[in-house]
């Protein structure tokens, strides 16, 4: 499910700092030695300076008209 | 901003005053008191009849909920009649606006509009809107779609209603159990009931109003159910986002204390929205301890900031998923700009 596959590498990365460290140095690695299927690993690709940075442009506010 | 965009924009004006056009003939039957309550809500940030400040964004787009679809339905049948697409227009933005009101009032958010016109009137307004928008429907009797079409949009709406109103029942009662034993499935389940059903239901009315086939019409359903999530999602992860780092959206930017004070409620009335439910399951951290000794810990800050970051992947699964149903639809025609920038796939 590849909600699951989200829910466990985003928890395995915020709670092992080598792991995190990896990423950092080299996501497309990490990302292929998952095995995520093209669309999950897209997803986790968009992730990656937010896990392995704590960069919070990547969630930048995207004032959605469906929302007030 | 790009010629597309900016070539959409002025279709959305255009359609925008059509749609205008038929609220006010819809409202002129309402007695003047009422009217006037009425219109005030509609006259909210975002709705049809808000009056944007032009110096703040063009990226704002007001009426959203009745061009959606107006624009479908112009998609399925470019010589649909626009009294007809302007009247389910007009049923969708008072549907969603009955139902916000509903939503304020049931969290206790003091929005301006409930500040302004207290819970009875609030309530009475949102009552207002329901039939109103049953109104809308039932007038394309009398612009030439056969009655079983119009019988089937009534029925469409009621049952979406229903829906509607289970999925936030559901989030309601939500508010009594621990965190620790709410199920991301059932986060889910509840985003699909509320936004889903929503979004879903505006999608699908513009493709039945013009006589889609029942492919089209399911895969509209499912783009508009799909997207609904995402966005609930997308909300729930950036604002409690904004509400950790103790920073405020531009929402609140332009008005104060919006969107952080509508958080904070939803934090201490226990809202179990999915980053909240998975920061507890990751560090068994139960709600009700939010507002405890514990929530300045790095540990909960941690908790959440995981819960954010999962719901925000989620989310962007359920929007490439969206966009899957998308690409169907377009395989059988392009879609022009002003729907798929309105949709978000440009």
């Amino acid at each position: 499910m590849e909600e699951q596959q989200i829910k466990d590498f985003v928890h395995r990365v915020s709670s092992d700092e080598t792991l995190r460290q990896e990423l950092a140095q080299d996501p497309d690695s990490v990302i292929m030695r998952e095995g995520f299927s093209p669309r999950v690993a897209q997803i986790v690709a968009r992730l990656v300076p937010h896990l392995a940075f704590g960069d919070s442009s990547s969630t930048a506010p995207t004032n959605p008209w469906w929302q007030r | 901003m790009s010629k597309d965009r900016l070539s959409s924009f002025s279709h959305y004006a255009a359609q925008q005053e059509l749609l205008r056009e038929r609220l006010h003939l819809i409202l002129a039957t309402l007695h003047p008191l009422l009217r006037s309550d009425v219109q005030q809500a509609l006259e909210e940030k975002g709705k049809l009849l808000y009056q944007p400040d032009k110096s703040i964004s063009l990226a704002l787009p007001t009426g959203n909920w009745a061009l959606l679809p107006l624009l479908i339905a112009q998609y399925v049948n470019p010589f649909i009649d626009d009294a007809v697409v302007s009247s389910v227009g007009v049923a969708i933005e008072c549907f969603v606006c009955a139902l916000d009101l509903l939503d304020d009032v049931e969290d206790e958010d003091q929005t301006p509009v409930v500040q302004k016109l207290g819970v009875a009137r609030t309530l009475n307004v949102s009552t207002t809107l329901l039939m109103l928008a049953q109104q809308a429907l039932l007038s394309l009797a009398q612009q030439n779609i056969p009655s079983d079409r119009v019988l089937f949009l009534l029925d469409t709406l009621q049952t979406s209603t229903l829906h509607a109103t289970a999925g936030q029942h559901r989030d309601l009662l939500a508010e009594q159990r621990p965190a620790e034993d709410m199920t991301d499935e059932e986060c889910i389940e509840i985003a699909a009931g509320k936004a889903g059903a929503i979004m879903r239901l505006a999608c699908l009315m513009g493709a039945l109003v013009a006589d889609a086939d029942k492919i089209l019409c399911v895969q509209f359903s499912e783009m508009g159910e799909l997207l609904g999530i995402a966005h609930q999602l997308d909300n729930d992860s950036h604002d409690l986002y904004y509400l950790l780092q103790g920073q405020t959206s531009t929402e609140d930017a332009v008005h104060p204390g919006t969107v952080t004070e509508s958080v904070k409620s939803d934090l201490a009335r226990g809202k179990k929205t999915l980053p909240v439910v998975l920061a507890a399951h990751s560090e068994r951290i139960l709600q009700e301890n939010a507002a405890g000794a514990d929530e300045d810990s790095e540990e909960h800050k941690a908790a959440l900031q995981e819960g954010i970051i999962t719901t925000w992947g989620i989310c962007l699964l359920y929007r490439d998923r969206a966009h899957d149903c998308f690409q169907k639809i377009e395989a059988q025609k392009p879609v022009a700009s002003p729907l798929r920038i309105l949709l978000g796939f440009e």
